[in-house]
């Protein structure tokens, strides 16, 4: 086990080069540059190439992609994430305001989502084909085929434009001063963030559940007397769970990366919109801290999903000693 | 048949249908016999006969689309009976029942124990539901069942996963786990089919020594003929959901008296004849359950068949022990003696 932590840990850093390299690839293959974004469409006609060429060579682009980009990389090594070229805001500065904004969002839908998700799950399986069951199936496969931006969009109607319960998108008002005049923004994004992913937790724990159910070891369970919640708990869920973890474990890097179009619907101040943003802008500092802090948090989240795995899982362990 | 004090489960007229799609199968149609504190009863027949149903309705692990439908499960405790078939399906007195006075071993100890719990822990379970010991008394039992059950190393091996058992030691584990709580019953279904002859030698003589030594009954379930012949007291044989003849080992293995139980101890090549042996195998093949003949059960596939034959025989007691549901079941007889005479 600690073996296998330690050769995932060595590939790690290689691995966020590779893809560093990758995505910056990306950028200069698009077309346009920082500079041409920098410029408002009024003067686009009367600017001169030279003013252009000049503008480039203050801002470092004229150098070769190679040159750019290791020193884009020695100084991310450092600690330094530079600065976004499309408004001269230091990264770090950015990061700091819509990191806790995305995780705020994320993870209360992740919550919500997963516990929701889990028990719904176990609960349709243990009462397959009865009414609740197939309600919930009917609500599962509506949840997990209807767009994001139109559930979002349909509640913001409903909840914030008919009934004017609760606001209808942003997340800090300037009046706001504790933390509970926030609460009726959140309610809305990640209640419809959480409803998606409820959906999708829900079909997989159900049909994970409804086969291990059918296995012969719940049966040997249950002649040895046990009620039946132990039966099913222990030995149904305690199995059924590996699945439903790896699905889990994936929606981590939503945490960071944030849900792009909820984000966008409800005008929330997070990374999600922030990444849009910038890649329009080809804004490469800002493009590649957010991506690299993606990667970063996918790969985590992968070596954090192997490693749960194989605690529940005794024959996973087994497998990778 | 015995002495009432030696009976320690008899069933009655036992019906379980199973209900799909609106068709209803009688998987078990009628069955009655005892069993005996101490004695082995074997049950055979053909696949899909009813036998494991049988087994099942007894611990009432049934699937949900199935039900008691007829009939009496009567388990003796001590000086008390219980009626099973009255009992909620996973009730605490039925839960009770399973694991401490009836216990179940399954046919595939590859699939039947849970892969994420240590064998110790999946045998304490047992324990801890039927009996006060504490924690450190629970492991030490589970270490010596373990040992009883003749797996070396308990003390290392009671704390690892049943992959890393083999098949033989994984189906130790599984005796060790039913026999936790001195079972007045020990029913087996098909405990040996999936392991190899060495391995269903040293279980089956691990399941003699038991019964010897707890005067536990025990339920054997099987379609091995061999099997029977070695280790059964008393015999049942069913076919599509009834036991067509019943009795002492003696009587139903050296003078079968049912066409059925005839042509399947012919069907069973014996070794040491040579391979030119005669083997007859039984022609035809189970009728669809949902689709039965109106009669015996087995007349269409029987050479003895007669008009007769269209009503359901009823069961005649041949002498104190040997029981049968055939017409014909006199001329059969003679005609097999005389055979044997010759």
């Amino acid at each position: 086990m600690t073996t296998y932590i330690a050769q995932r840990l060595i590939i790690f850093f290689p691995m966020l080069l590779v893809i560093s390299f990758l995505v910056y690839s990306g950028l200069e293959l698009s077309p346009g540059d920082a500079v041409s974004h920098m410029i408002s469409p009024e003067l686009a006609s009367t600017i001169t190439a030279e003013q252009l060429d000049a503008m480039r060579e203050a801002y470092g682009l004229n150098q070769s992609f190679i040159t750019r980009y290791w020193i884009w990389l020695t100084s991310m090594v450092q600690g330094d994430m530079g600065y976004s070229m499309a408004g001269g805001v230091a990264i770090s500065e950015i990061m700091v305001k819509t990191v806790p904004a995305t995780l705020e969002l994320s993870m209360v839908a992740l919550f919500f989502s997963t516990i929701l998700g889990c028990s719904l799950g176990v609960i349709s399986a243990l009462k397959r084909g009865s009414g609740t069951d197939n309600s919930l199936t009917v609500a599962g496969m509506a949840g997990v085929s209807i767009p994001e931006f139109f559930f979002g969009l349909v509640a913001i109607l409903l909840f914030a434009i008919e009934l004017k319960w609760l606001p209808v998108g942003g997340r800090l008002m300037p009046h706001y001063e504790t933390v509970w005049d926030r609460i009726p923004n959140i309610v809305l994004p990640s209640l419809v963030l959480a409803l998606m992913m409820t959906a999708g937790a829900m079909r997989y724990a159900r049909s994970s559940m409804l086969d291990v159910l059918a296995r012969e070891f719940i049966t040997t369970a249950r002649s040895k007397g046990m009620p039946e919640w132990r039966v099913n708990i222990l030995h149904g869920f305690r199995v059924a769970l590996t699945p439903v973890v790896v699905l889990i474990g994936f929606r981590l890097p939503l945490l960071i990366g944030g849900s792009t179009i909820i984000e966008q619907v409800y005008q929330w101040p997070g990374i999600g919109s922030m990444f849009i943003r910038s890649v329009r802008a080809s804004d490469y500092p800002l493009v590649m801290t957010i991506s690299l802090m993606y990667v970063f948090v996918v790969l985590t989240a992968s070596l954090i999903i192997d490693v749960l795995t194989a605690l529940i899982d005794p024959r996973v362990r087994l497998g990778k000693e | 048949m015995t002495d009432k004090n030696n009976i320690a489960l008899s069933v009655k007229n036992l019906k379980t249908f199973f209900y799909t799609n609106n068709r209803c199968n009688k998987a078990v149609n009628g069955v009655s016999f005892d069993v005996e504190k101490g004695k082995t009863l074997c049950i055979v027949g053909e696949s899909g006969c009813g036998k494991s149903v049988t087994a099942a309705t007894i611990m009432q692990l049934l699937p949900t689309l199935s039900r008691i439908e007829e009939g009496e499960i009567i388990f003796r405790k001590d000086d008390k009976t219980i009626n099973i078939e009255k009992l909620e399906k996973n009730g605490k007195e039925m839960r009770n029942i399973r694991g401490s006075d009836i216990a179940m071993i399954f046919q595939d100890p590859m699939t039947a124990l849970n892969p994420v719990y240590t064998v110790g822990f999946q045998i304490s379970e047992n324990l801890k539901y039927h009996t006060n010991l504490n924690r450190k008394e629970i492991r030490e039992k589970s270490i010596s069942l373990l040992n009883d059950m003749g797996i070396p190393l308990p003390e290392k091996r009671v704390d690892e996963y049943p992959h890393s058992y083999s098949g033989g030691m994984r189906q130790r584990a599984m005796i060790a786990m039913a026999m936790a709580c001195n079972p007045k019953i020990l029913i087996a279904d098909e405990p040996t089919t999936a392991l190899d002859v060495t391995i269903q030698a040293q279980i089956f003589e691990l399941m003699e020594k038991l019964k010897e030594e707890n005067d536990t009954a025990i339920i054997l379930i099987t379609h091995d003929m061999g099997v029977v012949a070695e280790l059964a007291d008393n015999v049942a044989v069913m076919y599509m959901g009834n036991i067509v003849e019943a009795g002492t080992a003696d009587d139903v293995l050296r003078r079968p008296t049912h066409p059925y139980t005839k042509a399947l101890l012919e069907s069973v090549p014996v070794l040491g004849r040579g391979k030119n042996q005669d083997i007859n195998p039984i022609k035809g093949s189970t009728p669809d359950p949902y689709n039965r003949p109106i009669g015996c059960q087995f007349a269409p596939r029987c050479n003895w068949q007669t008009e007769s034959c269209d009503v359901m025989p009823e069961i005649t007691q041949i002498n104190k022990t040997h029981e049968i549901r055939c017409h014909k079941y006199e001329q059969f007889f003679e005609k097999y003696n005389e055979k044997r005479d010759s």
